[in-house]
């Protein structure tokens, strides 16, 4: 390997891919899923939901803010860490007290729900939000309330995107299983 | 009064024009694969590209999870931690 030669620096989806890489791994280190067995379906379930997450917030995260795509996805990462933050520390309380007053559990168990940046404006313009790019509209994060030009474009980075981690992610588990 | 018929109701932003459209929709043709496009290649309507798309989302979804859920396997019994970045290196440059 030469280190003048670096043909993944002139193909932005090879940037893009190799970004993901690395912030990807670093998270699944992070993650510490080897020292974990699990016992039950659920943290089967849990553990892979945590891998999932992971991939979408390092995708976004390597985008940015520059799309509205990936400022939606980490929103609602972050959101969900906090609320799980909320729940987390409210179950633990729940345990080590064991006389607590129910308007306590209340107050600590309702989750912060942050208003939403993007409300859904179907009542303005039903017929922008019908048909095929309702479905679309469901699918690419943060596109409910843009107008057409920008979903498709948003749309079609948000392909590339997914197309490009999907690949990554092919790659890492061909990797594992051969190591 | 007028009857409400969204079809025929004047939106309220600015007309985006119908070439505008039929660019975006042809660039998304392209980022989708090809292989059910296979005869009417040039006449093929928005809505169904729109459609090939959203099922190429779904199923690039249906990928990244079930990738996930053989990634947290694997990592279950895979005993590498430190050679990181060498690994990454040597697979995507």
């Amino acid at each position: 390997m030469s280190p003048s030669q670096q043909p993944s620096s002139h193909n932005p989806t090879c940037l893009i891919k190799n970004r993901f890489a690395h912030r990807f791994v670093r998270a699944l280190n992070n993650l510490n899923i080897k020292n974990r067995s699990p016992h039950d379906e659920n943290q089967i379930y849990r553990r892979s939901h945590r891998v999932k997450i992971a991939a979408y917030a390092a995708m976004a995260s390597v985008v940015g803010s520059k799309r509205a795509w990936s400022r939606a996805v980490l929103w609602k990462v972050r959101n969900r860490s906090r609320n799980q933050g909320l729940l987390v520390s409210s179950r633990r309380k729940r345990v080590d007290c064991k006389s607590k007053t129910s308007n306590d559990h209340h107050a600590k168990v309702s989750v912060v729900r942050r208003r939403n940046p993007n409300p859904k404006r179907e009542d303005l313009d039903p017929f922008r939000y019908s048909g095929q790019e309702l479905k679309l509209r469901k699918l690419v994060p943060g596109a409910a309330t843009m107008d057409s030009c920008c979903l498709m474009d948003e749309t079609a980075d948000y392909i590339k995107c997914l197309a490009a981690q999907v690949e990554v992610m092919k790659t890492l588990v061909d990797f594992y299983t051969t190591t | 009064m007028s009857s409400r018929r969204s079809r025929s109701r004047q939106p309220r932003v600015s007309r985006i024009s119908d070439d505008q459209i039929a660019g975006l929709v042809s660039k998304l043709q392209q980022l989708i694969p090809h292989n059910i496009h296979t005869t009417h290649s040039d006449k093929v309507s928005a809505s169904r590209v729109l459609q090939e798309t959203c099922n190429y989302i779904r199923s690039l979804h249906r990928e990244v999870d079930d990738l996930s859920e053989r990634l947290s396997e694997l990592l279950q019994s895979t005993d590498t931690n430190s050679a990181e970045a060498d690994i990454i290196r040597s697979l995507f440059m």
